[in-house]
Formats: C-alpha cells, sequence, structure tokens
C-alpha cells in the first residue's frame, strides 16, 4: 500500500471523536430548533451527495487502480455536461442557441474512431493472429474506426434526429443486456453451462428486444435528451480512454512520480475547460429541463423529483461497480493492478486493457455527476475543476481506495456542507469543504472506511 | 543531465555557439527564441506598448521566482501561490484606497489611505503570517495530497476575498489603490512604474538567488530529494519547509502590491484557482530549480498572450482562452520529453 | 538464555534497553536490549524481516520506538529526534541507498557538511574547510572524478559507497551501516571493507547488518543474532559463532 501521509496522528482519534460529538449536538440542536427547515437541508445535502458520490466513486476507482491523481477527471464532468448541452441547447435555451461546429464535430468523430479501432484491435488481435495478417487487421481496424467516426460525426451534426441515429445503437445496447441476461438465467435454471438452447433463446430475445426498443426510441422524439445523456457519457469515456491510451501508457512508462502524471493531467485540464470556453463562452448556461423539475413538499421541505433521481442513480452507479469489482473477472483483474501493476502484468493480465476501461468507467461516472449536477443548476466551462475536487474530498473523507467509503464519504460531504451553510451562508460551502478536508488529512487520514 | 550539462568535446573544450545550437541544445534555443521573441515584439508594437507588457511581466515574473522556490527548490507543488498574491494585493489596496465608500450605494469599508510603501510592509507581513499557521498545517502533507490542501488554500482564500465584505466589498471590488510615492515623487507613469516593478523584480530575483546559493539552499534541494535523509544529517526538515514557504508567500505578496497599485482597481476575479494554476504551468514551462527559467517561464506566457493575435479567425476575446490551451498542450509536451522545464535543474 | 552485558557508558557507545516497535499488528522488535562496544565492529545477522533495520531506524531516530530506551554514552533516551542524531555521535546509511538523487555527487556531501542551523545557513555560502573535507571524503572512496555527475546516473555500486561516503565526512563516534555489503561486486566489497577497518582504526564504533557470513567472521568483533524483533544471542563473535541455537537458527539453514 502507498502511503499517502507523511505521518498520522494517534492524538487524531481523540480529536475526531470529540469533533464528531460537535457536529452532532450542533445537527441535534439544529433538528429540535427547526424540523421543517432541518428536512430541507437534509434533502439538499442529499442531491448534492449523490453528485459527490457519483464523483468519489469514479475517482477512487482510477486512483485506486493507477495510483496518480488524474485532474481530466475534471474535464470529464465538463464534457459530459456541455456535450448534452451541445446537443440539446436549442431546447435548453429556447431555439435561440445552437452551437453546432463542424471542427467540433470532426474532432469527436475524430477520438471515437481512434477509440474504437484501438479496441476493436484489442479485441480481435489475439483471436485472429495467424489468420490475418498484420496489415490486413490495420484495414479492417482501420475500415471500422472510420465506420465509427462518420456515424458518431452524423449523431453529433445533426442533433435534432438523434434519435433517429442514436435510437438503434440504444436499442442494440438494451438488446445485449436483455440477451446476456436471460442468457445468465437460463443456465442457471438449466444449470447448463453453455448450452446450446440458453445462446439461441437468448439471442433470439435479445434481438426481438433491441428491434422493438430501437423502434420505440426512433418513434419517440421525447427521448431525445436522454439519448443525449447516453452519448454525452460515451463521449466523456471515449475521451478519457483516448487520453489514457494516447498519452498516459506512454507518459507513466516515463514518469519517475505521479506528480508528472498530475501535472500532465492538470495541462489537459487546462486545456479542454479554455477550449470548452471558447466554443461556448463562459457564462453559465442552463441544460433543457429534464422530468421533474417541480418541486414536492414531502415533511416540510421540497425536493425536486429530479434530485430523487439522481440520488437513485448514484445508488444504481454503486451497485454497478460494486458488482462489478467484486464479482467479475474484470473487477479482480483491477484490484491486482491497484495492488501491485507490476505483478499483474507478469501473471498475464493485459494491463493496458484493463486500466483503459478503469479510466472509460471513471470518465464515464464524472460525465454522470457532471450532467446529473448541470440539469440541477447550470453548467459553466470551469465547472470541472471544482466538481473534480469536491469529488477528490469525498474519496479521502470515505477513505481513498474503497468503493463504500466514496458512497459515503460523498453523502457525508454532501450533509456536512449543506448543514454547515446553515448559520453561515452558502457562499461558504467550499470553505466549509475544504477545512473538512484538511481536518480530515491531519486527524484521520486514513478516512472513515480505510482501504483494507 | 546530459542534456543539461553543455556537451564537452573530446578535449575536454565546451564547442562554440553554433555547434551547441545546431546539436539542439534546448536551453540555449529556448533563450534565443524568447530574446528574438521580445525584440520582434518591441519593434512590432512600439515602445508604449511593450512598457505595459513589461509590468506584467514583472509581475508574474516575481510569482514565478517566488514559487519555483517551492516548487523547484524545495518540492513542494504548490497551487496555493494565488492566495498569498491576493493578499498582498488587498493589504495595499485596502490600506491605501482614498474611495469615500459611504457616497457609494454599496457594501462600504473604512479608508485609512496609507501610502504605499507604508502598506506594503503591512501587505508582505500579514502574507508571510498567514502562510506560517497554514505552512504549520500542510507541513505534514507531500506530493499529490500536498496538491491537494494547497488547492484548498486557493479556494479558501479566494471565497474570502469574495465572502468577506466588511473588509474586501466582495465583488464590487476596492477602487483608487495609490501609486507608490517616492519622496514627493508619485510614480503615476506607466515608465516609472515600470521601473520600480523591474527594481522590485531584481530585489525579489537577488534574494532568490541569495537563498539558494546558500548551505540553506542546498538543504532544500537535499529535502526535495529525500526529507528522512535529510533530517538524519541533522535538519530540522520542517523548519526549513516553512522558513522557505513563508519567504516565498512574503515575496508573493509584494507581486500582490505591485499588482493593485498598477491596476487601481481589485475584485476577486483576479485571484481564482485558474490564475494559481497558470502560474505553475509558468514556473514548470520556464523549468523547476532554476530562477532565470522563471523569468523566461514569465516572459513567454506573456508573449504568448501577444503571439496568439496571430492566430487567423479568433477573436480578440478568446486570446486569453488560446493562451491556456497552448500552455496546457505544452505541459502535457515537457511532461513527455522535458518534465524539468525548458532550463530546469529538477526532474519532477 | 539470552544474557544482557553489563551495560557501562565507558566500555558501550550505543545501546538500547527493552525497545519495543509494533508495525500495525506485526511485532517488529520486542523488548530488545543490545549493546554496542566502543571503538569495535558489531555485526547484526538475522533472518529477513527480524527487525534489523528497525533497529537502526530507531537508533537513528527515523523510526520513534514504542516503548523502551535507547542509550547513547551512558544516558538513556525516550524519543530520538533524527535531526539530534549528528550531535548524539550517530551517522548511517540506508538499506534502499537513499541519496539526493538530483543534486550532484560533492553537494551530496557538502550537505552533511554545512551549518545545520536554519537562520546561519542562510547566510553560509560554501567555505573552503568544508570543500576540503568533502574533497578528501570523496578521495578516499575513489570518487572524486565523479564529483559533478549527478546522484542519480551513478552505478549501484557507486550510489552505495557514495552513501558511505556521505556518513563519513560526519566525523562522529557511531557509524551504523544498514547492509553495506549487499549487491556489490568483489572489487566494490573490498573497498567497503577497506573503510569499515579504517574507521575501526580511527577507534569508531560500528553496527552493520550483513548476510554474508565471512564478512560476518573476517570483520566483527561483536555479533548481535536476531529472530523476530527479538535478541537470539549477543557476544563476541567466536563465542557466539559456536553457540549450537545460532547454528541451528541460523547458520544451519
Ligand atoms: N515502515 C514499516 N511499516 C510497516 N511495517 C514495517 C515497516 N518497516 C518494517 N516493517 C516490518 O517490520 C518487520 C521487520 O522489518 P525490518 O526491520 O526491515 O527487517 P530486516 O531489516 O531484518 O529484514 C518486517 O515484518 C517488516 O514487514
Ligand atoms: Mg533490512
Amino acid at each position: 500500500m502507498r502511503r499517502l501521509i507523511a505521518s498520522g496522528s494517534r492524538q487524531g482519534n481523540i480529536l475526531a471523536i470529540a469533533l464528531a460529538t460537535l457536529v452532532v449536538a450542533y445537527l441535534a440542536w439544529k433538528v429540535t430548533e427547526s424540523p421543517s427547515q432541518s428536512v430541507q437541508f437534509a434533502f439538499n445535502g442529499l442531491s448534492v451527495g449523490a453528485v459527490y458520490a457519483l464523483l468519489a466513486m469514479g475517482f477512487t476507482l482510477v486512483y485506486s487502480t493507477v495510483w496518480f491523481f488524474d485532474l481530466y477527471y475534471g474535464a470529464a464532468a465538463a464534457i459530459g455536461a456541455y456535450s448534452v448541452f451541445y446537443l440539446r441547447s436549442k431546447e435548453a435555451i429556447g431555439g435561440l442557441y445552437q452551437v453546432q461546429n463542424p471542427v467540433v464535430n470532426v474532432l469527436f468523430a475524430a477520438v471515437v474512431a481512434g477509440v474504437v479501432a484501438w479496441a476493436l484491435y484489442e479485441i480481435l488481435w489475439p483471436r485472429l493472429r495467424g489468420r490475418v495478417s498484420q496489415r490486413g487487421m490495420y484495414g479492417i481496424v482501420a475500415a471500422a474506426g472510420a465506420a465509427a467516426g462518420v456515424y458518431s460525426g452524423l449523431v453529433f451534426t445533426y442533433t435534432d434526429n438523434i434519435h433517429l441515429l442514436f435510437g438503434p445503437v440504444a436499442g442494440l445496447a438494451i438488446g445485449v443486456i436483455v440477451a446476456l441476461g436471460v442468457r445468465e438465467a437460463l443456465q442457471r435454471l438449466t444449470g447448463d453451462e453453455g448450452g446450446r438452447v440458453a445462446a439461441y433463446v437468448s439471442a433470439a430475445v435479445g434481438m426481438a428486444v433491441a428491434v422493438v426498443a430501437a423502434a420505440l426510441i426512433a418513434g419517440t422524439p421525447e427521448t431525445k435528451l436522454y439519448l443525449s445523456w447516453a452519448v454525452s457519457c460515451l463521449l466523456a469515456g471515449c475521451v478519457g480512454l483516448g487520453i489514457y491510451r494516447g498519452l498516459y501508457v506512454t507518459l507513466r512508462q516515463r514518469a519517475r512520480s505521479p506528480l508528472v502524471m498530475l501535472v500532465a493531467s492538470m495541462g489537459i485540464l487546462l486545456a479542454i475547460s479554455a477550449a470548452i470556453t471558447i466554443v461556448f463562452e463562459s457564462a453559465p448556461r442552463p441544460l433543457p429541463d429534464a422530468f421533474g423539475s417541480r418541486p414536492l413538499e414531502i415533511a416540510g421541505g421540497n425536493i425536486k423529483g429530479f434530485n430523487f433521481f439522481t440520488v437513485g442513480v448514484s445508488l444504481v452507479g454503486f451497485a454497478g461497480l460494486l458488482w462489478l469489482l467484486q464479482r467479475t473477472s474484470f473487477g479482480r483483474s483491477v484490484r491486482a493492478i491497484g495492488d501491485d501493476e507490476d505483478v499483474s502484468k507478469v501473471v498475464g493480465i493485459n494491463t493496458t486493457v484493463v486500466i483503459a476501461i478503469v479510466f472509460f468507467i471513471g470518465a464515464v461516472f464524472a460525465a454522470m455527476a457532471g450532467i446529473l449536477s448541470g440539469h440541477d443548476t447550470a453548467i459553466q466551462p470551469r465547472m470541472g475543476l471544482l466538481l473534480l475536487l469536491k469529488g477528490w474530498i469525498a474519496s479521502v473523507v470515505g477513505g481513498i481506495g474503497n468503493l463504500y467509503g466514496a458512497l459515503v464519504g460523498g453523502f457525508a460531504l454532501g450533509m456536512v456542507e449543506q448543514f454547515g451553510i446553515w448559520d453561515l451562508a452558502g457562499e461558504w460551502k467550499d470553505v466549509i469543504s475544504f477545512v473538512v478536508l484538511i481536518l480530515f488529512l491531519s486527524f484521520w487520514p486514513k478516512g472513515l472506511l480505510p482501504r483494507k | 543531465m546530459a542534456t543539461n550539462t553543455p556537451e564537452t568535446t573530446e578535449e575536454g573544450r565546451r564547442p562554440g555557439l553554433i555547434p551547441r545550437l545546431a546539436n539542439g541544445n534546448v536551453e540555449l534555443w529556448a533563450n534565443l527564441i524568447v530574446l528574438v521573441w521580445v525584440i520582434a515584439f518591441v519593434l512590432w508594437q512600439g515602445v508604449g506598448f511593450a512598457i505595459t507588457i513589461g509590468t506584467v511581466f514583472a509581475i508574474w515574473a516575481i510569482l514565478a521566482v517566488s514559487l519555483n522556490l517551492v516548487i523547484g527548490f524545495t518540492g513542494l507543488l504548490s497551487v496555493a501561490h494565488i492566495g498569498f498574491f491576493g493578499i498582498g494585493a488587498y493589504s495595499v489596496a485596502i490600506l491605501t484606497s482614498k474611495t469615500d465608500y459611504s457616497l457609494l450605494r454599496t457594501e462600504g469599508i473604512p479608508t485609512y489611505e496609507l501610502p504605499f510603501f507604508a502598506a506594503l510592509p503591512v501587505g508582505i507581513a500579514l502574507a508571510g503570517l498567514t502562510a506560517l499557521v497554514v505552512g504549520v498545517v500542510f507541513n505534514r502533507f507531500r506530493d499529490d495530497v500536498f496538491v491537494l490542501v494547497s488547492f484548498g488554500f486557493a479556494i479558501i482564500s479566494f471565497n474570502l476575498f469574495l465572502n468577506a465584505r466588511a473588509i474586501t466589498r466582495g465583488a464590487f471590488g476596492i477602487h483608487d489603490v495609490a501609486r507608490p510615492v517616492i519622496g514627493t515623487r508619485v510614480l503615476d507613469g506607466e515608465l516609472e512604474f515600470l521601473v520600480m516593478a523591474l527594481v522590485c523584480l531584481a530585489l525579489v530575483s537577488a534574494l532568490a538567488w541569495f537563498i539558494v546559493t546558500s548551505s540553506f539552499g542546498r538543504v532544500l534541494t537535499a529535502i526535495r530529494e529525500d526529507e528522512q535523509a535529510a533530517s538524519v544529517f541533522g535538519y530540522q526538515v520542517t523548519h526549513y519547509k516553512l522558513a522557505i514557504w513563508v519567504i516565498s508567500a512574503m515575496m508573493a505578496a509584494v507581486a500582490g502590491g505591485l499588482f493593485s497599485s498598477w491596476t487601481s482597481f481589485i475584485d476577486p476575479n483576479s485571484f481564482i484557482l485558474l490564475e494559481s494554476i497558470l502560474l505553475v504551468s509558468i514556473v514548470i514551462l520556464g523549468g523547476l530549480a532554476t530562477i532565470w527559467g522563471s523569468l523566461l517561464g514569465a516572459m513567454t506566457f506573456v508573449l504568448l498572450e501577444e503571439g496568439m493575435r496571430f492566430i487567423p479567425f479568433l477573436p480578440d476575446v478568446y486570446v486569453g482562452q488560446a493562451r491556456q490551451v497552448v500552455l496546457g498542450v505544452m505541459l502535457v509536451l515537457l511532461m513527455l520529453f522535458r518534465p524539468q522545464g525548458l532550463l530546469g535543474r529538477y526532474r519532477l | 538464555m539470552t544474557q544482557v552485558p553489563a551495560r557501562d557508558a565507558e566500555h558501550y557507545a550505543l545501546g538500547t534497553v527493552g525497545v519495543s516497535k509494533n508495525f500495525g499488528g506485526v511485532q517488529a522488535l520486542h523488548r530488545l536490549s543490545i549493546s554496542i562496544p566502543k571503538g569495535q565492529i558489531t555485526c547484526v545477522i538475522g533472518p529477513n524481516g527480524s527487525g534489523k533495520s528497525t533497529l537502526i531506524n530507531i537508533l537513528s531516530g527515523v523510526l520513534p520506538m514504542d516503548s523502551g530506551m535507547v542509550i547513547v554514552d551512558g544516558v538513556g533516551l525516550r524519543t530520538v529526534h533524527p535531526y539530534e542524531t549528528p550531535d548524539l555521535g550517530i551517522t548511517r546509511t540506508f538499506q534502499d541507498v537513499r541519496l539526493f538523487n538530483q543534486i550532484s555527487v560533492m553537494d551530496n556531501i557538502m550537505v552533511v557538511l554545512t551549518e545545520r542551523k536554519l537562520w546561519p545557513s542562510l547566510f553560509q555560502r560554501s567555505k573552503s574547510e568544508h570543500r576540503q573535507r568533502a574533497e578528501q571524503v570523496l578521495r578516499d572512496v575513489g570518487m572524486w572524478d565523479k564529483r559533478d555527475a549527478m546522484a542519480e546516473d551513478l552505478s549501484y555500486g557507486q550510489r552505495k559507497l557514495l552513501e558511505m561516503a556521505r556518513a563519513m565526512a560526519l566525523d562522529v563516534n557511531i557509524y551504523l551501516f544498514d547492509e553495506p555489503f549487499a549487491g556489490l561486486f568483489p572489487q566494490m566489497l573490498v573497498r567497503v571493507k577497506d573503510i569499515l577497518k579504517q574507521l575501526r582504526a580511527r577507534e569508531k564504533s560500528i553496527l552493520f547488518i550483513s548476510h554474508n557470513m565471512e564478512i560476518v567472521r573476517e570483520l566483527s568483533d561483536h555479533l548481535i543474532v536476531m529472530d523476530s524483533g527479538e535478541l537470539l544471542v549477543e557476544g563476541d563473535v567466536d563465542e557466539v559463532l559456536a553457540k549450537q541455537e545460532v547454528i541451528e537458527a541460523y547458520l544451519g539453514a
């Protein structure tokens, strides 16, 4: 295990307990003083905390695999949010503002083409080696990459028809997921590993579902917003993967310390944020209204339905990530790499591919957080850095490298921030976060739930 | 280090300038290019504009030199510097401002109307004091955790500038910051101010040079390389780190005082986290653990903005953003090919 | 069966009394009491993970001890701060060779020679007496021609040598060397042996860790055998090496 902190302290525990008691006492006092208001603050804390938890989960996943702080992660949140804006800006500002920049489209298409080509190569080459020449392989991969690039270029260019263009892909994805589920279920039921029947049945069901879903989505223009979420998450993920494969792999071989990686990713964050500002201007912008934007009154507090959705997404994201890490061979590889990358390489894990997927997932989580918080408030080109820092803090509070810790830390930070501004004012919430961070690092450096 | 030391021929003589350039000596090239760029810029834009740019350069350079003491010589990658810069700027602004804020129908603060040279030491002392307190807390952190907490200091200080309205007037900013007065002479003119700023830069650089060439400076580099080993040889490393941290913060406050006096109006927007990241980029670009490199980095940074104006189709308002894109890409390239920066003596 | 020799300040330069150290669940040292005779070479042997390096770390203040005392020149200390050790007359090397990598070989030596107090050090330029001393030390270990190289560019053997030179630049009474012979070619081995002999000739007290029994027999006067954080035997080399339990526990394997 890395030593994150130069020195811990034993008196810290006493202070931590004292502080925790104080916090609890303060809370109790506040709650008895004004129950309805405290419900309100709890709701706020919950919805902010859900975003922080999402950020912390992705962050912790990436950090505990490669052990450097990747600031691109913040840019991923901004890319996700601005991609939704890019795709749906007309609806956001009432048909007045649409960016549509061919340069940007080509750039996105190039990223997607590169990532798809690389992924295909990694998947196919081990299987086709010997049957196809190296050059033939490059031909296949280049063609597939180009096709994916053209397709994504179209999706980005004809944003009004995103349901027609992207609907079939989304349907296909749903079909594949259903097919996998069906096969798993059938195999469990019949106790028949790798059976033919299961394969055929699940394939048939999957295809049927895919066709129906594709047709449904394509026929429902209301799905545009949600499709744009998917596209945006994929895009942020692809950019993350592209940066990892194109830059970090080389850089990590040369880097003498994690700081080199940190500085390089700082450069990336700087460049991407500035580029976003150039394309979208620096003023804050809204994202189009999603569902549930009207506040509901529950127990004396107001909360938007959308905020419940945010909480739901973070919980589902947590469950999914947990499953992935604990139950799949991919998860075992990730943990092995986090423990010792060189040894993992020796025992035959394709570390480059596994880490690439980790970066993809991490960026998708960041993008989700960016999009959800964007719908809740507004988006700004420089939103990434602050979101990143909050995710970073949340994962420190929760215990860096621990997924449960990330969830707990995220919600805890959100709550502390919101209850903290009760007696102060809203503008001090960033200060509160960082004070919490410094307290934790000083006295409780391993966080609430330390990584074993 | 082969790239750093000028290659010597077999007889042990240093080859001439031209062969070294031809061999791709990065340091020489960097110096040469910036020199040519400066001359070209002065010829192209005229002396008047060059004076303005020169002042901007001097302020960034003071910051870069002082930050290099912390990052390059002591190995603490700090993003906190903008906070100390802000403390210097706000101290001078608040103490020298003559505006009667009760007449403006916005938030009022008391006025002190001190002269610049009385306010600047207060700012420096305040920055030093803050650095001392912060440093005591931060001393235990290092590497990436240090980066994180230094982000924290930058954000906290920005929020203080923005929200402590009773002292700073928040987003309204502070007007009429006094220009320095020497004897009876008010340094009103741009040229006079440039000279003054350059004198400050020279003093700060000289002090930095004095520090890094002393035994103290050598100990700092040892701490950067291995804190524990340095402590076994009798050095109380926490004291050394604290000392350089405070000194560097005080230097940043000098830059802050100059800045607020020069622009005569400041608001929190000049002290956002982004500026600190840009500053770190300047230091790394110019080179770690070299004072001349920081000057070069600041010059490059300032000229880069002017260079951006050559880019076709780029509206003027985006010149600053375009510079950030270039700077970001440069950081990545440097980390790939030259992690010590252009003239650096220390690789991250 | 563990005999603790009398600890009189006249004969012993350094020692520990009942020192314990825990890392989480791992008991790296358990109530360890040893002593290092003045002007002799003491060797610590023991299997990997038996706490030898931890012992040196505690003697040099790099790690705080959980309980017990370090005895320097007859004075018992409950805490040793690393920055006090030169004043206590102790210096050391590290098992994993820890040089100041990105500064020159010369500066690596200069660092340990110059002013240790913060404020005076600001006003101290490199003095010729320091430079002469550094030159002498570097010449002693045969690295004078490397003086301008970066420490990180040296070969492993040279790094090891430089680390010893850095320790020897300090003119103290007690030298702690953590595995000075590990990973060295025979040629280098001879040089390091010479260094230890020179130091003994100057009546310095030396403690070193080694796994090489030939060297142990050749060099050391006093031997400490450790196992799982505890003292197995301590005493004169020949006596100790003759003991059955040592042969069984360590040499027999
Ligand atoms: N800094 C540390 N943190 C945790 N455990 C340590 C640390 N240093 C040593 N240990 C543990 O203490 C035991 C003794 O280690 P060490 O003194 O290095 O043994 P030796 O030098 O005899 O090989 C080992 O089990 C080792 O894992
Ligand atoms: Mg050892």
